[in-house]
């Protein structure tokens, strides 16, 4: 009889070892497994902020690139255009449903 | 004496071990337990200062002016870096400079701060080398271009800003600036942990100028060739709406790289004949005189207190009308002896001669307006001539701009509104007037004289074929320190009132130094006609284009001399005596163009008029303000289609999705541009 409750006794606590190292493992799993999502997200922010600041740049560039400064000169020695004089500005009016100005 | 078993010795060694970790544990959890958290926490977070980005700062159409954006400022740790030679060609294939390389390769430093603001993606491969350390900054991204940069100012290293509205509205556009803790991997790169720091700094107030960019371009365009054509030092022009005093563009140049100053604001100059309106005006005021009265202009000479008066457009005779036109300085300086100095000192003090506007731009001049008690026996007829004073372009325009509107000095704005990053109103800028200068009548016959400056005065270069303009030509003589006045050296202007009976711009061309020709209606006047030339055909340059329509003049009316050449001495009545200068020049230089302007001089007028299809609607009356409605959710197509059923015009740009700006709700007047965000 006491042999067998010893018995139980240690096969309680080899459960709870068990137990134990399996919960251990998963918080050890789950830890590392937001680590390593913490350094992709990190990674993907950092990426994040390059593009953007990349844009940044590139919109600039197009700006500048599509500024009167830089196209009327083009416009008006490789391609002739001029700018127009103002009897030749035909002036649309038009109105809208609600009475505004389009 | 007890003997022990083997097994109970090892039970008795175990249970020590055991209570020795026990020990230990309550020592370093309990006594020591602080310090050792503390030790922690410095090895696997970092604390840092993280800055929010500045604000954005738009034009009024919504067009991004500048923005910030992050780079990353490079530390190499020389002591990690194992081998330096990948470091060293890493560096040179980067294009660092050869210093930086050469503080890289030696052996006595430890750490070397790599120099200059540089692009992630530029530098990853750098960014992969153990050692190699990148510290974000937020740099500026400024529109490239000279008068923007003027008006916006700059930031210094520390992201303060140092000039323009970066400046002024420091405070607004700079965001919150954060200690934050971040967790750090074994190699001290920052990783995303909850138990780091979350909650993101809050970035700038997004800012939107009255500036307009188009017109901002084609002023710094025209500025540019008149300034190269004739040799000048420098020049400025402003471009206002006299209604709401939005200034909506401001151009300066001045000779020198280090030349940054927007001196359109803090550079004064004697304003010559464009300050005789305001005499005059002072005079229709308190009823001294009235436009049509003639009085002797001696043939365009008159010794006052021992100084000789001159004219360059000599008559016997001239009506105030015909003084205004010809730009008499005779005819000026007789008038205004009907007024006391206090009065000429008040007239001109309540036009905002002498004062700062206002605008929030550093380093605003306030010009100069001496009390009476400090002039000296020729000071009164100066000062009506436009010297002994000082106004910057603003005031001038702004002055210019209370005769426009019907007598009213309007505060001048360039801050539209300034909103949160989250989009919430803070500040929107009104239309305020600061104090009746004049009444509507007087405003009314002064638009009327300036019209003839123009019709057939000293600015006809001014004109064009179907607006009426209206303006004042004025020719300054310009001094240098230690030496006055010196002789060829003069300061040529124009103020334009366009269109002359509603309006809509006051252009201000300031030419300084010029070589050759040098006065203002020759020089300065066909510039203001190259602007509005080219604001007209522009797309979108801060015009109603309904109010043009009204306004524009049938091209049958318009004679081969140009349009109503003869109007101005019939309209008021008196000038027989005064020469009409548009029939003079006509004969006399038909073809001289001292100022290489745009090539639409040039341009052969056209032979008819082309009928469109096109039904002319009634005219629109309903212009209260009223809510931009809300698109979230509507192709572009019904999008645009319900912005300009509620009154507005739209103007479109790529977006990540669809939205207005300015944002649904947002209580703005009919015809008012809306950009619409949209998918490409």
């Amino acid at each position: 009889m006491a042999k067998r409750s010893l018995s139980s006794g240690r096969l309680l606590i080899a459960c709870g070892l068990v137990g134990f190292v399996l919960t251990a493992a998963a918080v050890v799993a789950r830890r590392g497994y937001g680590h390593q999502q913490g350094v992709r997200t990190a990674a993907l922010e950092g990426r994040q902020v390059a593009l953007e600041s990349e844009r940044v740049r590139l919109e600039a560039a197009i700006r500048d690139a599509s500024s009167r400064p830089r196209l009327g000169p083009i416009a008006e020695k490789r391609l002739g255009m001029r700018v127009p004089a103002d009897s030749q500005v035909v002036i649309l009016s038009r109105a809208t449903r609600s009475g505004g100005t389009p | 004496m007890v003997r022990l078993s083997r097994v109970t010795t090892v039970h008795l060694a175990l249970a020590l071990f055991a209570l020795a970790l026990i020990g230990q544990a309550v020592k370093v959890q309990l006594i020591q337990g602080e310090e050792w958290a503390e030790r922690g926490r410095r090895q696997q977070y970092s604390q840092g200062a993280v800055a929010a980005g500045r604000g954005i700062i738009r034009d009024a159409s919504g067009n991004v002016l500048v923005e910030s954006r992050e780079l990353m400022r490079l530390t190499v740790n020389l002591r990690d870096m194992g081998d330096r030679s990948i470091l060293l060609r890493s560096l040179r294939n980067a294009g660092f400079p050869l210093e930086a390389i050469r503080q890289a390769a030696d052996p006595a430093r430890k750490w070397v701060d790599l120099p200059g603001l540089h692009v992630p993606s530029e530098v990853h491969r750098l960014l992969a080398l153990p050692g190699v350390a990148a510290r974000p900054v937020m740099s500026r991204e400024y529109a490239n271009n000279a008068g923007i940069r003027r008006i916006v100012g700059g930031v210094d290293r520390d992201g303060r800003g140092i000039d323009g509205i970066e400046m002024s509205l420091d405070s607004l556009l700079s965001g919150d600036t954060l200690l934050a803790a971040f967790a750090l991997d074994s190699r001290g790169r920052r990783v995303d942990s909850p138990d780091g720091w979350t909650t993101p700094p809050r970035a700038g107030s997004n800012v939107t100028l009255t500036i307009n960019r188009d017109l901002q371009e084609i002023c710094e365009r025209a500025l540019a060739r008149a300034a190269d054509s004739l040799q000048a030092t420098g020049g400025d022009i402003v471009v206002m709406n006299p209604t709401t005093g939005e200034v909506l563009a401001m151009a300066s140049r001045r000779a020198g790289k280090g030349a940054v100053a927007n001196t359109a604001v803090t550079e004064p100059f004697e304003p010559g004949s464009t300050l005789k309106p305001f005499i005059a005006a002072a005079l229709l005021e308190r009823k001294r005189a009235h436009p049509d009265e003639v009085i002797d202009t001696f043939n365009g000479e008159m010794t006052l207190n021992g100084r000789l008066i001159t004219d360059s457009h000599k008559a016997l005779r001239m009506s105030l009308a015909d003084v205004i036109r010809l730009s008499s300085n005779v005819g000026i300086v007789r008038f205004a002896q009907r007024l006391t100095p206090r009065e000429t000192y008040e007239a001109l003090r309540d036009l905002g001669v002498g004062m700062a506007t206002g605008v929030p731009l550093p380093a605003e001049a306030d010009g100069t307006l001496r009390e009476p008690g400090r002039w000296n026996n020729t000071s009164a007829a100066s000062i009506v001539m436009g010297y002994e004073l000082a106004v910057t372009p603003l005031q001038l325009v702004v002055a210019y701009a209370a005769i426009a509107n019907g007598g009213e000095l309007m505060q001048p704005h360039i801050v539209k509104e300034i909103r949160s990053s989250d989009g919430d109103l803070i500040f929107e800028a009104t239309p305020r007037v600061v104090r009746r200068a004049m009444s509507p009548d007087v405003a009314r016959q002064m638009r009327r004289m300036l019209t003839g400056v123009v019709d057939s005065g000293t600015a006809v270069r001014a004109d064009l074929a179907t607006f009426t303009v209206a303006g004042k030509s004025g020719t300054a003589r310009r001094t240098v320190e230690g030496k006055g006045y010196v002789a060829g050296n003069y300061t040529a202007s124009f103020v334009g009132l366009f269109p002359a009976d509603k309006p809509l711009y006051i252009v201000l061309v300031k030419i300084d130094s010029p070589r050759g020709v040098y006065y203002g209606g020759e020089i300065a006047a066909p510039v203001t006609g190259v602007v509005l030339r080219a604001a007209l055909a522009a797309r979108d340059a801060a015009l109603d284009r309904q109010d043009l329509a009204d306004v524009k003049r049938e091209l049958s009316s318009v004679d081969s001399s140009g349009p109503d050449a003869d109007r101005a001495p019939e309209r008021f009545g008196a000038g027989g005596a005064a020469p009409d200068l548009r029939a003079q020049r006509s004969a006399a230089e038909p073809s001289a163009a001292p100022v290489a302007t745009a090539s639409a001089e040039r341009t052969p007028q056209p032979a008819k008029t082309v009928a469109l299809p096109l039904k002319r609607p009634a005219r629109v009356t309903d212009r209260r303000p009223r809510p931009v409605p809300d698109v979230a959710g509507l192709v572009l197509r019904d999008a645009v289609r319900a912005l300009h059923n509620a009154g507005f015009r739209v103007t479109l740009a790529n977006g990540q999705s669809v939205l207005t700006l300015p944002p649904a709700g947002t209580i703005a007047p009919a015809g008012t541009i809306i950009k619409l965000q949209h998918y490409r």
